[in-house]
């Protein structure tokens, strides 16, 4: 375990951090610790606990579930689960179980693409070649948190982007892509593992900036000595500024260098992740639990703060020969209510709930990382043989810091549609992140009782 | 020292020449010491001294005439006050005689004349400074081709003294904002295009698939469209050729004809040659000529007289070729999806060889719609006997090989589904028709074979590879067909395919592609393919197996390429040559990013980009001089281009700029003026009417304008908002580019109103959507006309919900005229906010009474009467004839001088008749201070005085401003040692 010394000191001339760490091919994260706060721009302070981080993550899975094997009652530790939702029975207490929330720009406008490239916007999708739809509400949290992480968002997928047209007319990109950074453009998704993880931790964003910055400073330190006299308190405004601004990417570098070594001082446990190797898992389950271990990493580490998973797309083409289920995704989707698709569904909440129990094995403060974050599930439709989307299957996991509710079984079905709409939901969650908006999507309420 | 030896001996050299008897220079110094500095210490220093000095005026350590012109700006402030009488206060005590203060007054006025007549011309200190956020939007725009607008989450810039946000005085750097440029510059590069042969830049980031797809495809539509192909238009274009003795133009030829009317001289030739070579006895072409002979003669009166049979002509072709194109069936085989992408693909092929293809069917045609007996119609009628029919048949081939059934199909739902049930899924550009696939079919081989011409030609060819290439296309399709395969169609399920897997980024090698070829042929040739689908699959696996491969070698051989381009970027960029060591740095950094760093090569020249774009050889203006010795050096001409088009264009120099300058002849006067008068012209001068005549309106931000109670207004969105702020930047363009007179600006009887603009002005409103711009003269008939009436200033200067005579006075008289008016004492009262809330006065009643306050008035009376002269004009700067408190509104004005007017005729009158030589002299200095992006100096006083005689001689046209400025030596040069004024030491010993 060297990595402890892998800080900037290690990092001779000429060698990046990132083939550093494929050179030893094991890296060991340590988790945000209260005392402190280390990675964004917040200053070392000794004096008592920071508030610690929230965090939103959002699992996709495309086509519904199996409804008949899709239901909870009760609360708490009393809470029962039906046949798809088993996998999450350890987490009974930390769950909630959201009912008929809907999204109604994703309502009779045709199925599958038209349902899914807005599930967190809320936003009406355009038809033909032009795409335009809506910022998503990840993206609005990543700007929120924008100064204070590494990376202001993680957008993965374990199945790559198609476009073409389906029937509907839709682009397939909105099969895609869940999050949006524009109304017409879908942020990247990354579906390699391995480089997901050298985003999080090659802090690759900073890091290029500052090979920049370094060449900028050569070139304005020249020009100082080059310019006439008169020029000069400008180029060396100008020099300041760039000397800053490396100055503080350094500054991260080092605070992250001694948190770390903070970190071996106090004996925290340290979370070990193997760098993933190259190229895409061959079994998707391998490749669906690297994704979700590196969402873990990340929120543990508070390299970031926000995340979207798409497990797999809508109109998927992924197989399970694993679940004994040859038909792909899509197909078996169809059969909505048989004990194939049942094991698809239960197999999606297997990786939530795997998620979420990571999450809670890592200490932080007086409780778990999963206590001060908040996991979503959720799906395009509810049916796949009927392609309804006018409610959709959604789990919620984690308190975020002690402001939701956990253990609760929610059901908004009879509320009326202005009082359940998934956009409320968002509303509700980034408010208690730090951000209150007036109104997103297609809500300006927030939505009762959650 | 030395500065100040310099400086001592001009003054003593330029008194000499003044005056025989006494120096200037000493005569002036002497009365410093006589009269001015007691003076201060008697009435001034009590309060102005350099502790804690009243205004931060500290009027302590001046001891010679020298030391005063050093600081000749302050000393301009002092002047005016001491002038106006309001220095000393009333309250002081001594107070000076008006006798002596006169006194001072003009000693001032001698000092400021003879330092700048001493200094005429000196460049003054201009450093380098950063592109200010409009340049910077505006250079990236001109760099890239895409207007990209990166400094949208900027802080607005400072504007300097003289109200402009170019100069080095007030755009400062800090870290916070370097971090702000770093974001914009990877906003840049997230928009560039990585083609075959280079870089190119979408108007949109270029990182996903679907944002690569609309780059592409966008660019293939867009030419498609370009190209006219409407058989009308041909028809007519030919007819007019035949008849162009009688059009007036006998000797015009059939290409001009095709030129004038946006059609291809190919296309016109075989179309012309078709309706007059030999008449045919039967068949399609024989009923287009009969129709060709009845075209009307021309008639001066009516010069398309033949359109509506030109377009007869063109509807019979189209009926024609609706029958004539055969149908294709599906091409199935047992166990593959019809949708399957071979057999789409196979099915497009056929569709695309049939376009001028005949295939039966002209026996049958049953009515053709024309009038039966017409000779069309009777060219139509299909013979009996079976000999004449072989030959009517013919005919066919070549109508159809003349006239296809379309020239491009640039749209397809799926295709192997009832067309019927599909016709309302339109919009998918270039789609080959695969179901929930992404594929690219290209059809348009009548427009490449008919149309186009050999440049055209490679042109499209480019694109349909750029296509391929900046999308990966190919790659993407496959990983579509085999994910296709499993889910849609069932025919991948069995285990054998278990290999091909639509996420691996390898499915598109040459071994997995060739191996599930292999299987694939392997299964359908067991479950029972005919030979055509068999060969069609073989086909299909063939072509997309050799795209894919073009499209990785294309990639690998661009490398390259691309960072060719980034040099050339680079030099655009920096707007001057590149060096050879600069050129080897860029390439070694991309280098390192790659070796070193491990990027890709699309991050590693994003992040060479992103470095180019951070470096003060872009970012700042630096004004490189030729080399010398003096404190005063030319600048190079390549400073001069950019000197030339951040003046004109608020923008980088295009390529003849660069090219002049690097044949360097640009700083020659004539070729100054010449590229100045074609710059006005060029459409990029709108940086100049935005930057220079927004700000110096003071409108710059009307965009961003939220005090209109939108309640009360309805009238008042955001189109109508943004047509506002367009109305004066209309009119500068056309002033700019027409070389009109400056006192259009307020003289004018015309202006520019889109259609939201003329609602607001109650005038007939132009056809068209917003961008429907239309010149309106006699505009006084609507009580518009020049800059004065527009609504932008009425409003900018309203306060929402009632006029506001005194901002809107203000405005006329600072920034038309330049009346330099203090800022009002504190605890002035407020009027109320809503005019209806007046009580029983009226607005103007209340002001009066205000002007009788002492206080108020001295001011007031300056500018008063100019607002209430736009009483006429409601808060958003419609016509009014009540106010909104109902009462009739009463525009009259008494103007300073006695002068009476009503109205803004009034007020234009007014200042025609009384103060034209102000505005004048207000233009000139505002537009001199933009150029040099700097405030004015004492030493550019000539220029000014230089730049009114030319306007004078010149019938006051615009550029006759612009020549003088462009050809001045503070644009010409640069001062490169600190300026005489600073940094001289005084020396003397400070009066106390």
């Amino acid at each position: 375990m060297t990595r402890l010394a892998n800080g900037p000191a290690s990092d001779g001339p000429g060698v990046s951090r990132r083939v550093f760490l494929r050179g030893v091919g094991v890296t060991m994260a340590v988790p945000w610790l209260e005392s402190v706060p280390v990675w964004g721009t917040e200053t070392l302070t000794a004096e008592g606990p920071a508030a610690a981080p929230k965090r939103f993550a959002a699992l996709f899975m495309g086509c519904g579930i199996n409804a008949d094997h899709w239901w909870a009652k009760g609360a708490g530790a009393e809470m029962e689960l039906g046949k798809s939702l088993e996998p999450l029975a350890p987490l009974k207490a930390k769950l909630n179980v959201v009912h008929g929330l809907f999204n109604k720009s994703a309502t009779g406008v045709g199925i599958h693409p038209g349902q899914t490239g807005n599930i967190l916007s809320g936003a009406s999708l355009k038809k033909g070649s032009e795409l335009r739809g809506g910022i998503s509400m990840d993206q609005l949290l990543a700007r929120h948190f924008r100064d204070e992480t590494v990376q202001p968002s993680m957008i993965l997928g374990c199945e790559q982007p198609v476009t073409g047209y389906h029937e509907t007319n839709f682009s397939m990109a909105y099969s895609s892509h869940i999050s949006w950074q524009s109304e017409t453009s879908p942020v990247p998704m990354e579906a390699y593992p391995s480089l997901a993880f050298d985003a999080l931790f090659d802090n690759r964003g900073r890091q290029r900036d500052r090979s920049i910055l370094d060449r900028v400073r050569e070139d304005a330190a020249r020009l100082g000595r080059e310019v006439a006299s008169t020029d000069r308190a400008k180029l060396d405004e100008y020099l300041t500024s760039v000397r800053e601004v490396e100055k503080r990417i350094d500054a991260v570098r080092a605070h992250k260098a001694k948190a770390e070594a903070r970190a071996k001082d106090a004996g925290t446990p340290a979370v070990t992740m193997k760098r993933p190797d190259d190229g895409l898992p061959e079994d998707v389950r391998e490749h669906m639990r690297l994704m979700c271990d590196i969402v873990a990493l990340g929120f543990q580490t508070d390299k970031t703060r926000v995340a979207t998973l798409v497990l797999c797309r809508d109109l998927s083409g992924l197989f399970y020969p694993f679940l004994g289920v040859r038909s792909a995704h899509h197909s078996a989707s169809h059969d909505d209510l048989s004990e194939s698709y049942e094991k698809i569904s239960r197999y999606y909440c297997e990786q939530f709930a795997y998620l979420a129990s990571r999450l809670d094995a890592m200490r932080e403060g007086e409780g778990t990382v999963l206590d001060n974050s908040c996991l979503m599930f959720v799906s395009s439709m509810w049916s796949g043989s009927k392609h309804d989307s006018g409610k959709v299957p959604l789990l919620l996991a984690g308190g975020l810091g002690g402001t939701l509710e956990t253990g609760r079984v929610l059901d908004y079905a009879g509320a009326g549609d202005d009082n359940r709409k998934l956009c409320s939901l968002y509303l509700s969650l980034m408010d208690r992140m730090g951000l209150a908006l007036g109104h997103f999507g297609d809500a300006s309420a927030r939505l009762n009782g959650l | 020292m030395r500065l100040l030896c310099f400086t001592v001996f001009c003054f003593a050299t330029a008194a000499t020449i003044a005056s025989e008897a006494e120096p200037v220079g000493d005569r002036m110094d002497r009365e410093f010491r006589e009269k001015i500095g007691p003076f201060l210490t008697t009435y001034c220093l009590s309060c102005h001294d350099s502790d804690a000095p009243e205004a931060d005026l500290d009027l302590g350590g001046y001891a010679s005439a020298a030391s005063v012109a050093r600081d000749i700006r302050r000393w301009e402030l002092v002047l005016e006050r001491l002038d106006s009488g309001d220095m000393p206060p009333e309250d002081a005590d001594p107070r000076p005689a008006d006798d002596l203060r006169r006194e001072v007054v003009t000693w001032v006025r001698s000092v400021r004349e003879f330092e700048a007549e001493r200094t005429a011309g000196d460049p003054g200190a201009v450093p380098a400074r950063r592109l200010s956020n409009a340049e910077y939007d505006n250079t990236i725009r001109d760099l890239t081709g895409a207007d990209i607008r990166p400094t949208r989450d900027f802080p607005v810039d400072p504007a300097n003294e003289a109200g402009f946000d170019n100069s080095g005085e007030s755009l400062a750097m800090s870290p916070a904002l370097l971090d702000k440029y770093l974001e914009a510059a990877r906003k840049v590069a997230d928009h560039v295009v990585f083609t075959p042969d280079g870089l190119a830049f979408a108007s949109h980031p270029a990182i996903t698939e679907t944002d690569r797809d609309k780059y592409a495809v966008n660019r293939i539509i867009a030419f498609y469209k370009r190209h006219r192909t409407d058989f009308a238009d041909y028809f007519e274009a030919a007819w007019r050729f035949e008849r162009r003795a009688a059009l007036g133009r006998p000797d015009s030829t059939l290409e001009e004809f095709a030129a004038d009317a946006h059609l291809s001289p190919k296309y016109l030739a075989t179309v012309h040659a078709a309706l007059t070579g030999d008449p045919e006895p039967a068949g399609p072409i024989a009923a287009l000529q009969a129709l060709w002979r009845e075209l009307p003669a021309p008639d001066a009166a009516r010069p398309d007289a033949a359109r509506p049979g030109c377009e007869a002509m063109r509807d019979l072709v189209v009926r024609l070729r609706k029958k004539l194109t055969p149908g294709v069936d599906n091409l199935t085989a047992p166990g593959i999806h019809d949708g399957a992408q071979a057999f789409v693909y196979w099915k497009n092929r056929q569709f695309a060889a049939n376009r001028r293809r005949y295939a039966g069917g002209a026996l049958e045609l049953g009515d053709v719609g024309l009038p039966p007996g017409t000779p069309a119609a009777r060219a139509l009628t299909a013979p009996t006997d079976l000999a004449s029919a072989e030959a009517y048949e013919a005919t066919f081939a070549r109508f159809c090989s003349i006239f296809p059934d379309a020239f491009v199909l640039s749209e397809r739902a799926r295709v192997y589904l009832d067309p019927e049930k599909e016709k309302d899924l339109t919009g998918r550009l270039l789609s080959a028709g695969l179901h929930s696939q992404m594929g690219y079919f290209r059809d348009d081989g009548p427009l490449y074979e008919l149309v186009l011409d050999e440049g055209e030609r490679r042109d499209l060819d480019r694109l349909w590879r750029e296509l391929d290439f900046v999308t990966s296309a190919p790659m993407r399709q496959y990983a579509g067909m085999v994910w296709f395969e499993r889910t849609d169609s069932r025919y991948l399920r069995d285990p054998e395919f278990d290999f091909a897997r639509a996420e691996d980024k390898d499915v598109t090698s040459e071994a997995k592609i060739a191996r599930l070829h292999e299987l694939y042929v392997g299964k359908a040739r067991r479950t029972g393919a005919s030979d055509a689908a068999l060969a069609a699959i073989e086909e299909h696996f063939k072509n997309i197996s050799a795209s894919i491969r073009w499209v990785e070698r294309a990639h690998v051989a661009a490398e390259p390429l691309h960072l060719e381009a980034l040099a050339d970027l680079a030099q655009r960029a920096y707007r001057r040559p590149v060096t050879e060591k600069e050129r080897q740095e860029l390439q070694g950094f991309y280098r390192e990013l790659r070796d070193r760093d491990a990027l890709s090569h699309e991050d590693a020249v994003r992040d060479t980009l992103v470095r180019v774009l951070m470096s003060p050889h872009f970012c700042y203006r630096l004004d490189a001089t030729l080399p010398g010795d003096g404190p005063v050096r030319p600048l190079t001409d390549y400073s001069l281009a950019s000197r030339l088009s951040y003046f004109l264009w608020s923008s980088m120099p295009d390529d003849e700029l660069l090219s002049l300058a690097a044949s360097g002849t640009l700083h020659e006067p004539e070729m100054l003026r010449g590229q100045a008068r074609r710059m006005l012209k060029d459409p990029r001068v709108r940086g100049l009417a935005t930057e220079f005549g927004a700000n110096w309106l003071d409108v710059r931000r009307f965009e961003e304008h939220n005090a209109v109670d939108r309640e009360r207004f309805p009238t008042f969105d955001d189109e109508l908002r943004s047509a506002m702020f367009e109305e004066p930047i209309r009119f500068l363009i056309d002033l700019a580019a027409r070389d009109g007179s400056v006192f259009e600006l307020l003289e004018g009887d015309h202006t520019f109103v889109n259609p939201p603009l003329a609602r607001n002005y109650g005038m007939p409103e132009p056809d068209g959507g917003a961008d429907a711009w239309v010149r309106i003269d006699n505009a006084s008939r609507y009580g518009r006309g020049g800059l004065l009436p527009m609504a932008v200033f009425l409003t900018k200067n309203a306060p929402g919900l009632r006029t506001s005579p005194v901002k809107r006075g203000y405005w006329v008289a600072r920034r038309i005229l330049d009346e330099h008016i203090p800022a009002p004492p504190p605890q002035v009262p407020e009027l109320p906010a809503d005019e209806t809330k007046l009580g029983e006065l009226t607005l103007r009643e209340t002001l009066e009474r205000h002007r009788a306050d002492k206080a108020c008035s001295g001011c007031h009376e300056k500018f008063d009467s100019f607002g209430l002269a736009f009483e006429g004009y409601g808060p958003v700067g419609e016509l009014r004839t009540l106010d909104l408190g109902g009462k009739p509104v009463d525009a009259r004005a008494d103007f300073p001088g006695d002068v009476e007017g009503t109205g803004f005729e009034g007020l234009r009158s007014y200042l025609r008749d009384h103060r034209r030589e102000q505005f004048v002299e207000n233009l000139c200095r505002k537009l001199l201070a933009y150029a040099l992006d700097r405030s004015l100096l004492p030493s550019d006083d000539r220029t000014i005085r230089e730049m009114r005689s030319k306007l004078l001689a010149e019938g006051h046209r615009f550029g006759a401003m612009i020549d003088l400025i462009v050809t001045s030596p503070q644009f010409l040069n640069k001062r490169v040692a600190a300026d005489a004024y600073v940094e001289a030491d005084p020396i003397e010993e400070p009066i106390r």
